[in-house]
Formats: C-alpha cells, structure tokens, sequence
C-alpha cells in the first residue's frame, strides 16, 4: 500500500468521468466482497426478539452427558406445553469447559437465562452479583422451598443471598467393586469404619487382589473436607480458612502411611485418578478397589464397569457429612424475563411430572415428597442403591457448612498440586501442607 | 523466501517489481486503485481492527484493572501496575511457568531444527518414491496443534501405552511417561520435535535454491561431504535457518494444545506442563483473574519481541543472504 494515496472520500468523485467502467465494475466487485461482513455482522447484534406478541424465549445452559440432556430437555418441553409462550434455547456441553464458556458468555454480556452452577463456583458468581436474589421469591412462595430440607436450600445462601436453587441433593459416597471383594472372600467396607480400619482393609485387599484397595484421596478436597469435620474443623469459617497447617499436615501424613503399605496405588495412578473425569474413576477402570464420589455418581459409574458396585458413607463419623446441593440453578440478575426464569426453577424442583421425568440424575430430588415418589418408582438397581445409602445416611447428617468462599476452585487445585507434591515423594507431608496454607492465603485473599 | 527484511537495492526478482512506478498520470490511476485496493481489503482490514486490534489494545487497559470476567466492563477499577508487580513478585508460579517455557523451547526448538535439517538433506536426493517419503514426515505437522494428536500422544506415553508396549520388547520397564512429572514435559517436547514437517519442507525448498556449481566448485577444490556441507549447504541456507528458528521459537513459547489436553489443562502432574500460555489461560478463564491474565499476555509479546530482536540483531553474523545476480 503506498502511503501517498489515502483513501479520501472526495478523490473518487472529483474523477468520475475516468475510466467510469472499470471504476464501477471494480467497485461493484469490492462491495460484493465486502457486503456480506458487514451485514453478517449486523445480523449477530439482534438476536433479542422476545415481547411483542407475548412469547418469550429463555436460554438455559447446563454441563452434564447425554442422558441428562434428554432428561433436561423432555422436562423443559413439558413446561413449554404447560405453558406455551414460554420456550427454551438450550445449550448443554461436558463439565470441562463448562464454567469457561459461562464466564465468557457473561463476559460478553449475552449470559443465559438460567444456568447450573455448583457450590465450586457459585461464591464466585454470587460475590460478583451475576446471579438473581431468590430471597423475595422464595418469600413470597412464588419459589416454593417448604418442601426441601432446610439446611439444602441453605447451602444456596451466600452473603444472606439465595443465589442458587439445589437442583439435586447429594453427599459423599465411597464406591467399591463388590465383584472383586466376594471373588476374593474379602469383607466390604461398611459405613461407620475409622480412617485407620479402611486403609487397613485396603491395604489387605491389595495383598490379596493385586489391586490397591483404596484410590488416595489426600488431593480431594470432599475428602479433606468430611475428615476436617471429623476433627472439629471445618473447610472455611467466615471468610478465612477452617484448618490450620498442623491439620493438613496430618492428613497429608495418614494417605503417605497408606501408600507406603501399598494400600494406594501408585503415584502416577493416583494422578489420573485426581486428573479424570467420572467415567474413568479408578475404581471403574480397575486400578482401585475404592473410588471417593459423591453417592449420586454411582448409577453413573455403574454404566462403565460390568462389575456390581457398592456405596458406604466416607469412613469416620458420618455425621460429618451434610446433604449437599450437587448444584444449583441460578438465574441471571440482568436476565429480561426473571419471573419467568424463577417459575421454571419452580416447576424443575416441585412440580410432580417434571421432578419424576429428571428423576435422580441431578441427585436425590430437593422436594422431600416427590423424592419418596421417585424412589419407590426407580427400577434401576445402582439408582435404587444409591437412593437406599443417601435416605439411610440423611437420618445421620450434620449441618451443613457454609457455602465454600470465593476462591474456593483455586483451593480445590493447590489441594491437588500440594498432595500430589507429597504423593510423588518430591515434599515431606509437612513440607507440601505448607505450601498449600500459602497458596491458600492468597488464592482467598 | 518472505523473510528477506534486510533492504537490498540489488536485489531482483522476489521483490515488487512495481513497488517504484513513477507518477504522473499513473499515479492518478494507482490512487483511484489505492481506493479501490481499501475497498477490497476491508473484509480483512476489519477483521483486523475487530478481532485483533481492538481487543489487543483492550487487553492492554485491562492488563492495568482488576477485571474478573464476570464484573462488566463500567465497573471495572483500575490498578496501575498492580498485576505487573504481582507477577514479578509475588507469584511463583508465574516463574515456575517461565521456568517450564524456557526448558521447552530451549530443548524442543533445536531438536527440532536439527531433526528437520538432517532429514530434509536426506530427502533432497533424487531417489525413487522420495515424494512419497517427503509427504510422510511432513504428515505429522499437518496434524499440527491438534487435540486429536495430542490425546492420542498422551495413550501411547501411558503406563500401559504403546510405547512401553514397545519397550517390553527389549525387556526394558517402562515409566508412566505422562502421568510423571519429573517426565511429562519431555514428552511433549518429544512431540514437538516430531512435528518437524513444516521447518522440513522449508529446508527442502532452501536447499533446492542452492546452486550446483557451487558443490561442483567444492568437489574441485577437494572438499569432502562434511566439508562441503559446512562451507557451502549452511551458509547458503542460513537464511532459511534463521527463518525457521524464528518462527520455530515464536511457535515453541506459544505451546498450549498439548499441554493442556495432556494435563486436563491443569498444567500437573504438579505443575511440570505448566506452559507460560496454559498458566496464562487458567489464571484468566479458571481463576477469573482476567485483568492480571492480560497483564501476562502483554509481558509474554514484549518478552518473544525481544527473543525476536536478539535473533535479528545477531543474525548479520551469521546469516548470509546470497543476491542471486547468478542465478
């Protein structure tokens, strides 16, 4: 391009009587080329055409398989009969990536409606006021929680703020391969068990299977967390931490004991397990006798190994397990339609045909009357187990913590940087929890 | 070859031949061309201002702000150089990350040069089915950063992959190469050097380009193989050398494919795969720490500017551009 011939409006129109032909066709060209951008670009920015003649589309974005999309979907079109203004632009993917995508969604400003969102990231979203207050709703009864157990709908408060629905309830399970134990004339773990009782019975079912008893769950923060409150401890208190060094010292120290019994497997094993989603779970690809889940991924892990699975509570006391929110749905503080967004969320936790179509893929349903409903009508004998385990350990819950503070994702991975620093064998246990507690202090601050 | 910066008035032939038309009535032409030359750009020139420019220059004021992502823009506060503080302070895993690029780049780019030279003059001969040959090592880089490669790389350099399959066969044990960390680094560098294709080819063509007479002289004067290819092959090629270290270099701080499928873009086991680029990704889309993750990205394009410099400014001591007057 030569730096002496700048474009400028009037050149072309002072000449016109030049080479007219070739000018035009030359122009003509160029607009084709370039007219196509321009009103591509137009296009995008009005894509907002809800109101008029009353009806309304809502975006709804969530991360889960394709079961769950099916399930989702034929709930969301029951809600579209029912009421037939109202439709869904659903958009769903895999967990990783997930919260990616939502962010830069909201980034761009074009967040969805309604979104599920769990207790890892909701802190976050809550703290920067991108998700709707459900106080007033649920206050006015327009959201109807009466049926939830309390400290369930609790664990969506954040700062006095409901931000998040439970759309499912869920809590720490242990699975074990059932088919591995009695070939092998081995005792399964029960619930109830001491920390010490399940890596000895691990260690012993490595001696005798070849295959480590338990998977190492010293980098799992669900882990940490259900043996902090065993101690008296707890995650996050207020807005600071809930443990102090000594105590990840300790823990980190109980899963070294555990490894140099080879009741674990080995390091680089253990990192796959950290690193993998629930499919590859190691107690699904036989390298562990035992996996650390949530009881609610058991149908789920069931539907990738032939062998028939268990499910007990993590050891120790299980009153230091709480019914958890497995997520949430939240609805958009900017969102153009929000009443509408909070009756759907009504309808998914509470209306009778809807809760019965998503069934338990979300975890135990939130509405305590429907969810007597679904168990007595689920056939399916891993979701059967799982329910039977959760209602069983539902009489012995403690309360529920407080929803993890922002910041809390990145504790979750300097959780797994640190331990595996001491699975590895490149930190001292007392060494690695060091470096957590300062990574921890600034991943908070 | 696109990079002979180096103003040369000699030169002919690969520069513009009408780059100096003289002016007068041709240039009133060229100037309504000029317009219509604009015209013709703009699907590229805003594509340029609307996905590079603008957002570049965004990123730069946000580099100074505590923006988060999910807080909109108007709310946004400004730091000064805060984050830049930060990174040079009080984040250690910010150096960790250099750490982790600078070992990368400076094992894998070489190799990877060395490999491509070495396999480039082997298939520079005239042998039957070298086509064949030249389409086959240029394969890998077709595949490029490619997600698909990468996971496939990540199940062979398993505990149970193919390679230690492979290694079986000799009786030797095999380490999980991917899931180690004292080994997962070298195995993306592995895969990096792999890929030699694309610096392959631009060798081959390089040495198309050198003259005959010029080996035919050497033999004469009774220059043997390695002689001739350090006397004549390499100074003839520097240029194409320097190309390819430049852009294989820019290429090699830039790795984030691998590393992030390898390591559920996490950069573990314990952070051994993580790449400045992936650190940079997880603190700004994981850790919504977007404000302080621009600040990296603008230190990251000062810092490959001035590798980039250095390479250009020792390059007149090395690199011989040839005029071609003899061609």
């Amino acid at each position: 391009m030569h730096p002496a011939t700048p474009p400028t409006a009037g050149a072309p129109a002072g000449r016109s009587h030049r080479t007219p032909r070739r000018r035009l066709l030359r122009g003509l060209v160029a607009l084709a080329v370039a007219a196509p951008l321009v009103l591509g670009a137009a296009a995008c920015g009005d894509d907002d055409s809800a109101g008029d003649d009353g009806k309304v589309k809502l975006s709804i974005f969530w991360w889960g398989g394709e079961a769950r999309a099916k399930l989702t979907e034929d709930a969301l079109a029951l809600y579209t009969k029912k009421n037939p203004n109202v439709t869904f632009e659903k958009t769903w993917q895999a967990n990783q990536g997930y919260f990616d995508k939502l962010a830069t969604l909201t980034a761009g400003g074009n967040p969805p409606d309604i979104f599920q969102i769990d207790d890892n990231y909701l802190a976050e979203y809550a703290a920067r006021n991108t998700t709707l207050d459900l106080t007033s709703y649920s206050d006015s009864g327009k959201l109807d929680v009466s049926k939830f157990p309390k400290s369930l709908w609790q664990y969506g408060v954040v700062d006095g703020k409901l931000a998040g629905l439970a759309a499912g309830e869920n809590t720490q399970g242990l699975v074990y391969n059932k088919t591995l134990l009695t070939k092998n004339g081995l005792p399964e773990p029960t619930t109830g068990m001491t920390w010490e009782e399940h890596i000895a019975w691990a260690e012993q079912v490595a001696k005798k299977t070849k295959i480590p008893g338990t998977m190492d769950p010293s980098a799992d923060y669900k882990a940490f967390w259900v043996w902090l409150r065993q101690q008296g401890k707890d995650m996050y208190k207020g807005t600071e931490l809930g443990f102090t060094v000594e105590d990840v010292t300790k823990w980190f120290e109980l899963w070294k004991g555990a490894r140099d019994r080879g009741a674990t497997p080995t390091p680089d094993v253990i990192h796959e397990g950290n690193a993998t989603d629930i499919t590859k779970q190691l107690v699904v690809t036989g390298k562990a006798g035992t996996s650390w889940v949530w009881v609610n991924q058991m149908p789920e892990l069931k539907k990738n190994t032939k062998d028939e699975l268990g499910v007990v509570a993590y050891p120790g006391d299980p009153s230091a397990q709480w019914a958890r929110a497995s997520m949430y749905w939240s609805v958009f503080k900017g969102s153009k339609h929000k009443d509408i967004a909070v009756d759907v969320l009504n309808f998914l936790a509470n209306d009778p045909e809807a809760v019965k179509i998503l069934g338990t893929d979300r975890g135990l349903p939130s509405n305590l009357d429907l969810r007597r409903v679904v168990s007595d009508d689920t056939t399916d004998p891993a979701m059967k187990q799982s329910i039977a385990v959760e209602t069983e350990l539902a009489q012995k819950f403690g309360q529920s913590p407080q929803v993890p503070i922002k910041g809390h994702s990145k504790v979750r991975a300097e959780l797994i940087k640190a331990a595996e620093e001491a699975q590895y064998g490149r930190l001292a246990p007392a060494a690695a929890a060091a470096l957590f507690m300062d990574a921890c202090k600034s991943a908070i601050a | 070859m696109a990079l002979t910066t180096v103003p040369d008035p000699t030169r002919r032939g690969t520069g513009s031949a009408r780059a100096h038309a003289p002016h007068g009535v041709a240039g009133r032409i060229r100037q309504s061309e000029g317009l219509a030359g604009y015209v013709f750009l703009s699907p590229w020139l805003i594509g340029l201002m609307a996905i590079t420019a603008i957002p570049m220059l965004l990123s730069l004021y946000l580099s100074f702000t505590n923006y988060d992502i999910l807080t909109p823009f108007s709310e946004v506060e400004w730091v000064g150089f805060a984050n830049y503080e930060r990174m040079f302070t009080s984040d250690p895993s910010y150096w960790h990350a250099v750490r982790v690029t600078l070992t990368f780049a400076l094992v894998a780019v070489p190799l990877k040069l060395a490999a491509a030279l070495g396999v480039a003059l082997l298939l520079n001969r005239a042998w039957r089915g070298v086509g064949l040959f030249r389409s086959l090592f240029y394969l890998p880089s077709l595949l490029g950063g490619s997600v698909a490669l990468a996971i496939v790389w990540v199940n062979m350099f398993n505990r149970d992959g193919a390679f230690n399959s492979m290694l079986a066969l000799f009786g030797i044990e095999g380490k999980p190469w991917v899931n180690d960390p004292d080994w997962a680094l070298e195995t993306l560098m592995v895969l990096a050097i792999w890929q030699f294709g694309a610096p392959m080819v631009i060798f081959l063509a390089g040495l198309k380009q050198v003259p005959t007479e010029l080996y035919e002289a050497a033999s004469v004067d009774g220059a043997g193989r390695w002689r001739q290819f350090r006397a004549v092959t390499l100074p003839m090629l520097s240029p194409v050398i320097f190309f390819n270290l430049v852009l294989e270099t820019i290429n090699g701080f830039q790795g984030f494919t691998a590393a992030f499928v390898l390591s559920n873009g996490t950069g573990g086991p314990v952070d051994s795969t993580l790449m400045y680029t992936l650190n940079l990704y997880i603190k700004g889309f994981t850790d919504l720490e977007m404000g302080y993750a621009s600040a990296m990205a603008w230190v990251f394009l000062i810092a490959i500017g001035v590798i980039t410099a250095v390479f250009f400014s020792t390059g007149r001591f090395w690199v011989h551009y040839s005029d071609g007057e003899d061609r």
